[in-house]
């Protein structure tokens, strides 16, 4: 039930009080961010062993080593207190989880709450984004979420960066501005929801071609030609998906491409370079704790690409080597014997063009192409 | 609505209007009074320099020349009286008429005398060839418990799909069948345009719309006109679409602007602690075998596609001869009309509880919906911004709606299954020119079409049984696909100028090839086209 009389509203004025749930290692530095600049936070996660830890010793030695965390953050294993505490949460929860959690969520949430999701991946079976399943599984309208080049181990270092708030109520976008906004994060507003999240969520799969690049030995030459065309065929499928294209020339796209794509800490780019290495994907996910999401975008992504008639050949290739096991190197040959094309309209560059233009113009193009033009 | 309560809306429209036009005046970046009222000025002459069949041209001309004679000399204080008689000029052509007693007669009288008032033909000559009987051909089916429920317990706003003219009387009698009260409606001026319709139409709640008028403020009283008689309690008939829909489909894009006023009606009742605060939206498909103008509401459509839309005037509708032959044939062929009344949602979305009121969440926990519009203190408040995104999230859980309780009756079965298998057949011409060259003659085996029918029919079954859509009751729900396109072509067959398909031999003939693609566009939305490409596309 989660109607509640106005006496029991959620905590803390809108400004002063966060919680973040998840206590992963971006949900740990979103807490940290928040608290540094004097906001109280709550950090919710399932394990009290971490609870006590952060609590005790102000460390999450899990995700983010022994990095210190701001100790004013209160981490609690009870998602109605957390809940409860601030207007605005933060859902930082893997994709695979996100939902149950969403779930539990909606058990103790009420209307005016703003429910913010900062995780970048999709559902596969329908391709649902995390907002939409905060909007399924709970009562909340004010959703929304942040996205863009926000590595967590720069951010918990205070690095300068700047981060992309996305939700169609400006109320969401000012609110989870003021909170976020501090001296090493800028903020930005976009009400293009859909462009954020797909984008946010559709550069880890370049980030691991991008690994894969990396590491098999290639120069920036190669990177910056799967950067560019990663980029394209994204943005085209966020474009099928209703997203303005825009937002994939913005912090959420390129922004996050250029992080993700050029960073050794990036998940998804180190399983690109144990893939390049020889491993399989079972090996190289096994061998670090923290989630690869673009692991599962790639997935979907690729299930829903034909549906959505965008052409993804660098997400096909990834997903060649990820779930069938094809050789990187295999894969590069097939990618690079593609047809040559034009740079916008993907039209195969010796394709038969539609005759056009005046009478004389068509009749001097047939006779042209008569003559083998 | 009834008249004392209409006055006192009439009135409070007029107040708040003119408050808000005041207020914002004051802002440094409002828009002064002189400049506003300029604007209607103009929008108004534009207007009449165009409208000149309006029946009240003349009447209008004189009044903004007098606007304007006004306007030249005037003192701020002058300008608030300008402002005063231009608000209450928009606010009296909109006032409807009630009389309850009349109200009863109208709504008996009506599904006879439904040809009459839809022309201006003589009673005297309809009376010669028999008055069909327009209450036999409706029927009425889905959660008319509710929608009664709903009228208890809060205000209710009925939003129905709308492809025909003839929706306006239907519904209307179908809020009367059900034991409702007389709902308040904006309905457009050519639906006024004759004397005995129009007596009827406001004597069924009707207010005037006219649809040419395009100035702000006139939308803004229009809108306000909504809100109040909703917080006084009094149900309305929106249709969400704004105009009929031109294509066929099941609409999806709907006009957000006067569907607005229920959330800012109940956000006022909030603020006013009113005693039934909750006000529910409920959808409801209107389903046709034959659609009064086909043919017109196509030809705007493939005409307008990049076009300006253009609002059609006259069309068969407005034809004596049309209406009559539609009407005969509802009763000759056993065609029903159905009216499916949908499941209630709230001003934001939410699906309601048919027999609490309460708004629910997907998993069926109750949600206290005053704190969506609340302030940290629990004082509601109006946010133009966030009321736009809360009513978008209305809008389209309204065409969820539409295609659930989409009744899809055999003449669109039919439609989509050929029109389907010729697009396959021939791949290389675009749609239009699909549209111009037909099936060229060749036609289409019949037991071929039938065997299609049956495969598409087994598609739309299984959907049924997923609560996506309806089947209509009787020959479509028995799946005997023979009878369902022997039922289509005899429909098909007999209304419009044009057979739209025609049986010769053991082939049938796609006679129109517009008319064939706008039933079709009927079981748009539902990934059929896909799912059925394998078969439709098959060479038989």
């Amino acid at each position: 039930m989660v109607t509640q009389s106005s006496s029991s509203s959620p905590g803390g004025a809108s400004y002063t009080h966060a919680s973040v749930i998840g206590g992963g290692s971006w949900g740990t530095a979103l807490a940290h961010l928040m608290a540094v600049a004097g906001i109280k936070v709550k950090l919710w996660m399932r394990s009290e062993e971490r609870v006590r830890e952060i609590n005790a010793t102000h460390t999450n030695s899990r995700y983010l080593k022994d990095r210190p965390i701001h100790p004013a953050i209160e981490a609690t294993s009870d998602l109605r207190s957390a809940a409860s505490f601030a207007e605005t949460l933060i859902v930082a929860i893997p994709s695979a989880n996100f939902r149950s959690v969403a779930f539990e969520l909606g058990e103790c949430v009420s209307g005016d709450q703003i429910l913010v999701s900062a995780t970048k991946g999709f559902e596969a079976e329908r391709l649902t984004r995390m907002s939409q399943i905060l909007r399924e599984e709970t009562c909340c309208l004010k959703v929304g979420a942040i996205s863009g080049p926000n590595l967590a181990d720069e951010v918990m270092d205070n690095q300068p960066t700047a981060t992309v708030v996305a939700s169609p109520l400006e109320e969401v976008v000012e609110k989870v501005g003021l909170l976020l906004a501090g001296p090493t994060l800028r903020v930005y507003g976009n009400h293009d929801l859909v462009g954020v999240e797909v984008m946010g969520a559709l550069k880890n799969i370049i980030a691991i071609a991008a690994g894969v690049c990396t590491g098999m030995g290639y120069g920036q030459n190669s990177l910056a030609m799967l950067l560019t065309r990663g980029l394209a065929e994204i943005s085209r499928f966020g474009e099928a998906l209703g997203a303005d294209r825009m937002t994939a020339l913005g912090l959420a796209g390129l922004g996050d491409l250029i992080a993700t794509c050029a960073s050794p800490l990036s998940r998804n780019n180190s399983l690109g370079r144990k893939l390049a290495a020889g491993m399989s994907l079972a090996e190289a996910q096994a061998d670090s704790i923290k989630v690869a999401e673009g692991v599962n975008t790639t997935y979907a992504a690729s299930k829903h690409a034909a549906r959505l008639g965008v052409d993804m050949p660098i997400t096909r290739a990834v997903n060649a080597i990820l779930f069938q096991e094809h050789k990187p190197a295999d894969v590069l040959v097939k990618l690079m014997s593609r047809a040559n094309r034009y740079e916008h309209n993907e039209v195969p560059i010796d394709a038969p063009r539609p005759v056009e233009g005046s009478v004389i113009d068509t009749a001097l193009s047939v006779a042209a192409r008569n003559r083998g033009w | 609505m009834q008249n004392a309560l209409r006055d006192a809306a009439i009135v409070e429209v007029r107040s708040r209007v003119l408050e808000a036009c005041l207020m914002q005046s004051q802002l440094p970046d409002g828009m002064p009074l002189d400049v506003l009222v300029n604007d209607t000025l103009y929008h108004e002459r534009k207007r009449l320099e165009i409208d000149r069949k309006s029946p009240t041209w003349a009447e209008d001309l004189a009044f903004w020349d007098g606007i304007k004679n006004r306007l030249g000399r005037a003192s701020d204080h002058e300008i608030k009286d300008i402002l005063k008689s231009v608000l209450e000029r928009f606010t009296e052509e909109i006032r409807g008429n009630f009389s309850p007693v009349l109200y009863g007669v109208a709504t008996r009288i009506m599904p006879r005398a439904l040809p009459m008032l839809l022309n201006a033909m003589s009673p005297k000559r309809l009376l010669q060839r028999g008055l069909p009987d327009i209450a036999e051909t409706i029927r009425i089916q889905g959660n008319v418990a509710a929608i009664k429920r709903m009228n208890e317990l809060g205000t209710v706003i009925l939003t129905p799909t709308h492809v025909s003219n003839l929706d306006s009387p239907v519904i209307g009698w179908a809020i009367f069948a059900m034991g409702l009260p007389a709902f308040t409606y904006g309905a457009g001026l050519n639906l006024f345009s004759n004397p005995v319709m129009s007596l009827f139409m406001r004597n069924l709640g009707a207010y005037r719309v006219d649809r040419q008028k395009t100035a702000p403020l006139y939308k803004d009283v229009l809108k306000e006109y909504a809100t109040v008689s909703l917080e006084l309690g009094q149900p309305n008939l929106f249709f969400p679409a704004g105009t009929r829909v031109r294509s066929g489909q099941v609409e999806q894009r709907l006009k957000l602007g006067l569907l607005s006023s229920g959330l800012r009606a109940y956000t006022n009742n909030l603020l006013k602690k009113k005693e039934k605060q909750n006000i529910y939206i409920v959808p409801c498909t209107l389903n046709y075998h034959l659609v009064l103008e086909a043919e017109t509401l196509i030809e705007d459509h493939l005409q307008r596609e990049g076009k300006a839309r253009y609002i059609i005037l006259d069309d068969e509708s407005t034809r004596a001869r049309k209406i009559l032959n539609f009407t005969q044939n509802l009763i000759n062929l056993d065609a029903r009309i159905t009216v499916h009344i949908g499941d209630p949602i709230d001003p934001f979305g939410n699906q309601v509880d048919p027999e609490t009121g309460a708004s629910i969440d997907r998993h069926g926990r109750e949600i206290d919906i005053r704190r969506y519009v609340t302030d940290r203190q629990g004082v509601p408040v109006h946010l133009p911004q966030r009321d736009r995104v809360y009513t978008a999230e209305a809008g389209e859980a309204i065409g969820r709606e539409f295609l659930k309780h989409n009744v899809i009756v055999s003449t669109q079965l039919v439609a989509f299954t050929l029109w389907e298998m010729l697009r396959h057949r021939h791949r290389e011409l675009d749609m239009y020119r699909l549209i111009r060259t037909g099936d060229e003659g060749a036609g289409t085996s019949a037991s071929t079409l039938v065997e299609r029918v049956l495969r598409v029919w087994q598609a739309l079954r299984a959907r049924e049984a997923r609560r996506e859509l309806h089947l209509e009751e009787g020959v479509v729900q028995t799946g005997d696909a023979a009878t369902i396109v022997q039922t289509a072509l005899r429909h098909f067959g007999t209304y419009h100028a044009k057979p739209v398909l025609a049986r010769r031999g053991d082939r049938v003939f796609s006679e129109d090839m517009k008319l064939l693609f706008y039933y079709s566009n009927r079981l748009r939305g539902y990934g059929l086209e896909k799912e059925l490409e394998p078969i439709l596309k098959e060479v038989a």
